[in-house]
């Protein structure tokens, strides 16, 4: 084995995960090998669209004034739909960080993003191997010493599995399962290009001010959510839902989601776009419950979605954000030169405290699992508001009774209360 | 001095070439030159349109070592426009003349227009998704492939010939071993009616369906290049697009194929085109007059039924 | 036996975009190495394995063709030049083979260049003879084969309507068409190797061009979108067999069925 073969560190993907520790390894004077199977960063990565920017802050204070943003968010949406109708809850905020001013989330295109983080990276010295699939990892005694990518066999003191959510390298050392039905949600995701002052009109945003809405209801009745984000000149529209309960129907994502995209609410946001890119990915959902109980064992961590570091909320989803903070904290991790960098790695998570949140947020999302959610509460709040705003000459009812009746004929009391409750409890 | 110039080492694509020099004498008022190797072409030449007829006389087998010579006569000639047959040979000679003489080369125009003393030129760019307008250059080269143009039509035109002795140097080289491509049925090119064949057939069995068609309808049948290339299931002459054949029959009929810019851009002059694909999103349909979203198994045996 | 091989640095036509007013968006397209250029990289990768050739090769491009270079010497050359300059934004088959022939002169004649058969994006098929021409030294296009011996190379051509072996003795310019070979996926290897080997920019003004010499010969008046104009009549209604009359009655008003 020659030296020239082998590296301080080999991270496999170059999504944030992976970019984020190669960034802080090389710069720190590490000899750091990023392999990436896409033909260049980005270019299979399937996200909704934001990224919270205290995590880029954890890199390298500044970074993110440099980096390839869409839109600053100041407008936070949740929209809830019935077959015809919707209403949509708009809270205005420029977000700003009370002492920095640093605007709080941007909205993100994957392609450009991981290409300036990777070519960031490499500029700190990172060398970024792209159109390179690793197959497995290399093991001596026990201990992972290196990746094998078709014939070629490639050596480093550690490992880090970056590869996202189906994690093969998670897999191949024996951490990780294949994921349950239950654990993930399976993501469609759709980038429609329009005109910046066509996207500024419709979402009401200045230059350079973006939206971010989730969207509830018209999810045919599955347990999931929509969510619209602009960016500069294209809307990312998509959809995530629980593959299980999928199963239990005879639609397909696909049907659904182009149900979600005709309802006329959601038409008028995206009609004369026309569509650049359409894909699908899974998205670990179920917190801390699906994250393997161990996240590294000798020579090998893993970051990112393939440690199942994501957490939806069914009002946000954040993965990007806790990808690069695990990717910083297993650099960090690796540059104590300690013994056990996997021990190292967990206390610097906690202290990140990535860990904590996750915990917070175990199991399904829990806002969404409520069935109810999906369907009853859009269509009772639309009922309501259907009730509230309609003058059609007639003698109207009685607000009381009539309210009472919206509710009657969709949940009972009991549910309301429970509900209330289940979501109180989960956050 | 000035002039139309028209060049080819096939004599019925100068035919063709001189309907659009006609067409650019015209509008330009300018004569038409013919360079030629054969003293008997050029009678047809002028009744053809041309004003004048060079004759190079010489034997050398290989027409790219000419290009040279026709270089040194351009340059005394001091052309408007050269027009060169687009054939494979044609381009390589016309970029080497245009390199000799420090001139501009369209490749590929497929439609050239003069009005005044402008000359401006269409060709296909990026695979075929656009169209580049060139405004040419005092002298430069523009090649146009076989069968853009139909032949000029005869007429009493007059004109006269020169013959000029030549001696090609292609010192360098050895040409050996020259086989004509047979095509196993007719050239693609020139056929009347196609089937086109794509990867939407599930093994090269299903050649069958497309043959049967094909039979129905006195076509010929031609390929994507995947089909060429990948499967092997016809010769590499039978695959249509930017880097295979073009063609413009009166009806195309494709089965299986997507229709990615390269394959269209061979086919987008066929009269009639007709498309079945699985796929209602495949671009093809976008390239087709008539489509059917379905299965080629099933559709084809239908249509080839049909038809009767 | 030394071999430059060209290569030009385009945008993946896949990501063009044609707006409503048929303007060509290129604001989404990733860059490629041309895929004909690939042919001719992995031939000269090939002469380099099996002959002991020494491959370099040479582009022309704007600083964005910086990328290129990586993806190229993974494929095999042993050391990269590049002209990097603006003016590849807005060059033609003219101005750019002026330049490659330039430069190719002052890094020293090889004994061969290869080339593919025209660049993906402007397709003009013209680069490599006209460097021939330039260089004035034989060109061989449409090669389909090639094959070394002593000072000289044996090309099977493959020109429309007949195939013909051509040989020619150094120096000489070739041009592939696709069908010769297919190009590599660099392995992690190559790439990592790749990321070692030399880099020479060339600046244009070291080439001792004219400005007559840069300067592009036909004016380029507009590049728009293609418009299909087809009648676009899918038949939806229906049975399969519906579908096939009503598709063989329109054809038969068309008098083709
Ligand atoms: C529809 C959808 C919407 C989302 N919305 C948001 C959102 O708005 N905000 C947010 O913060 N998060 C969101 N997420 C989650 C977020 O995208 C992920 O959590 C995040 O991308 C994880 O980053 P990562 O670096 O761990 O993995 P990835 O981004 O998946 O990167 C993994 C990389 O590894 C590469 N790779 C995989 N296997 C190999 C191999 N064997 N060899 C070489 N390379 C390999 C892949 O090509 C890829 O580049 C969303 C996800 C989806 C699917
Ligand atoms: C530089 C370059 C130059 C190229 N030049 C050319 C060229 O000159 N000519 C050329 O052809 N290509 C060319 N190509 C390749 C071209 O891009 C496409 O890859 C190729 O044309 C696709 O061939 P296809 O349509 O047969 O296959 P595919 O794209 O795989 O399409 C197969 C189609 O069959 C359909 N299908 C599948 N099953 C069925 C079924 N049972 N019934 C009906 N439909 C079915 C699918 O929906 C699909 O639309 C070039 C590419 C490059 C990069």
């Amino acid at each position: 084995m020659s030296d020239e073969e082998k590296f301080d560190a080999i991270i496999i993907g170059a999504g944030p995960a992976g970019c984020a520790c190669a960034y802080i390894l090389a710069r720190e004077g590490k000899n750091v090998l990023v392999i990436e199977r896409g033909d260049c960063p980005g270019s299979k990565n399937v996200t909704g669209g934001r990224l919270y920017t205290y995590a880029l802050e954890l890199v390298e204070p500044g970074l993110y004034k440099d980096a390839a943003l869409e839109r600053q968010v100041v407008r936070e949406q949740i929209m809830m739909l019935s077959e015809k109708q919707g209403i949509t809850i708009d809270y205005y905020n420029e977000n700003l960080e009370e002492n920095t001013s640093i605007p709080q989330s941007f909205t993100v295109l994957r392609a450009k993003f991981d290409q300036w983080f990777a070519d960031k990276a490499e500029e700190q010295g990172a060398m970024i191997a792209s159109g390179i699939r690793v197959d497995d990892l290399l093991m001596e005694n026990d201990k992972i010493v290196g990746v094998k990518a078709g014939e070629d066999e490639m050596y480093a003191d550690i490992v880090i599995a970056a590869d996202g959510v189906n994690s093969l390298m998670g897999q191949k050392a024996g951490l990780k399962e294949e994921w349950n039905g239950h654990e993930v949600g399976v993501g469609i995701k759709e980038i429609i290009e329009l005109p910046q002052d066509v996207i500024n009109n419709r979402f009401a945003v200045g230059q350079g001010e973006g939206a971010a809405r989730m969207i509830l209801g018209q999810t045919g009745g599955i347990q999931g959510g929509g969510f619209i984000y602009t960016n500069k000149t294209s809307v990312s529209v998509g959809m995530v839902v629980s593959p299980a309960e999928l199963a239990k129907q005879d639609k397909s994502v696909a049907d659904i989601y182009q149900d979600f995209k005709m309802h006329p609410a959601i038409q008028k946001l995206i009609s004369d776009g026309t569509t650049a890119e359409y894909s699908a990915h899974l998205v670990p959902e179920n917190g801390w419950n699906s994250v393997p109980k161990k996240l590294y064992r000798d020579g090998f961590l893993m970051v990112g979605d393939a440690a199942g570091f994501c957490i939806n909320t069914g009002t946000i989803i954040r993965g990007i954000d806790l990808a690069i903070v695990s990717g910083v904290a297993a650099a960090k991790a690796i540059l104590k030169e300690s013994e056990q960098p996997g021990i190292q790695y967990m206390k610097n998570l906690e202290e990140l405290s990535l860990v904590p949140t996750m915990k917070l947020f175990a199991g399904w999302p829990q806002i969404t699992s409520i069935p109810r959610m999906v369907q009853k509460y859009p269509d009772m709040i639309n009922e309501t508001m259907d009730f509230m705003f309609k003058v059609d000459g007639k003698v109207p009812p009685k607000m009381t009774g009539a309210l009472k009746n919206i509710m009657k004929s969709h949940v009972s009391l009991f549910e309301l209360i429970s509900d209330g409750w289940r979501g109180f409890r989960a956050i | 001095m000035a002039g139309i110039y028209i060049y080819s080492e096939e004599q019925p694509v100068t035919e063709q070439l001189l309907t659009a020099g006609k067409t650019l004498a015209n509008s330009l008022n300018e004569k038409i030159n013919v360079i030629d190797f054969s003293e008997q072409d050029s009678e047809s030449f002028i009744k053809k349109g041309a004003d004048h007829v060079l004759c190079l006389k010489s034997d050398h087998p290989w027409p790219e070592s000419y290009a040279q010579i026709i270089a040194d006569i351009l340059k005394e000639k001091d052309p408007t426009v050269v027009l060169i047959g687009g054939t494979l040979r044609g381009k390589t000679t016309a970029s080497i003349i245009a390199a000799k003489l420090q001139t501009g080369l369209v490749n590929n125009a497929f439609a050239i227009e003069g009005s005044g003393s402008v000359i401006e030129t269409k060709r296909i760019m990026y695979s075929g998704i656009a169209v580049c307008t060139e405004e040419l250059c005092h002298g430069s080269i523009v090649t146009i492939e076989p069968r853009t143009f139909d032949a000029a039509q005869d007429s009493d035109h007059q004109g006269d010939t020169e013959n000029i002795d030549i001696q090609p140097e292609a010192k360098t080289i050895t040409v050996g071993n020259v086989c004509p491509i047979v095509h196993q049925d007719n050239d693609i090119a020139t056929a009347e009616k196609l089937v086109c064949v794509g990867r939407g057939l599930s093994d090269q069995n299903d050649m069958k369906l497309a043959e049967e068609l094909a039979e129905k309808l006195h076509a010929q049948i031609c390929c994507t290049r995947s089909v060429a290339e990948d499967y092997h299931w016809l010769t590499t002459d039978k695959y249509v697009g930017l880097s295979g054949a073009k063609v413009k029959p009166n009806l195309y009929i494709s089965m299986g194929v997507s229709g990615q810019v390269q394959h269209v851009a061979g086919m987008r002059d066929s009269k009639v085109i007709v498309a079945v694909d699985t796929n209602e999103n495949a671009p093809i349909f976008a390239a087709a007059d008539y489509g059917i979203v379905g299965d080629l198994h099933e559709i084809i045996p239908l249509l080839t039924k049909e038809l009767g | 036996m030394k071999i430059i091989v060209c290569y030009k640095w385009v945008p993946d036509e896949q990501d063009i975009k044609i707006a409503a007013d048929l303007k060509v968006d290129m604001s989404m397209a990733k860059w490629k190495i041309s895929e004909y250029d690939k042919n001719a990289i992995e031939e000269a990768a090939l002469q380099a394995e099996n002959n002991a050739a020494e491959v370099t090769c040479l582009t022309f491009g704007t600083s964005k063709a910086k990328q290129s270079l990586k993806d190229a010497l993974s494929r095999g050359p042993e050391k990269a030049y590049w002209v990097n300059d603006a003016k590849a934004e807005n060059t033609d088959g003219f101005v750019t083979a002026n330049i490659l022939a330039a430069a190719i002169k002052k890094v020293g004649i090889p004994d061969l260049i290869f080339f593919g058969e025209g660049s993906e994006d402007s397709y003009g098929q013209q680069v490599g003879p006209r460097v021939a021409a330039l260089l004035d030294i034989p060109a061989l296009t449409f090669v389909t084969k090639t094959a070394v011996k002593d000072d000289a190379i044996t090309t099977t051509r493959s020109i429309g309507n007949c195939t013909e072996d051509v040989t020619a003795s150094f120096p000489a310019v070739v041009c592939m068409l696709p069908e010769i070979n297919k190009p590599r996926i660099p392995s992690l290897k190559q790439v990592l190797k790749a990321s070692k080997k030399p880099v020479e920019e060339i600046k244009l003004a070291d080439l001792g061009l004219s400005d007559a010499e840069l300067t592009v010969k036909n004016k380029v008046k507009s590049i728009q979108g293609f418009v299909m104009n087809r009648k676009n009549k899918l038949y939806q209604d229906g049975s399969s067999a519906e579908k096939v009359k009503a598709l063989v009655s329109d054809l038969a008003k068309e008098g083709l069925a």
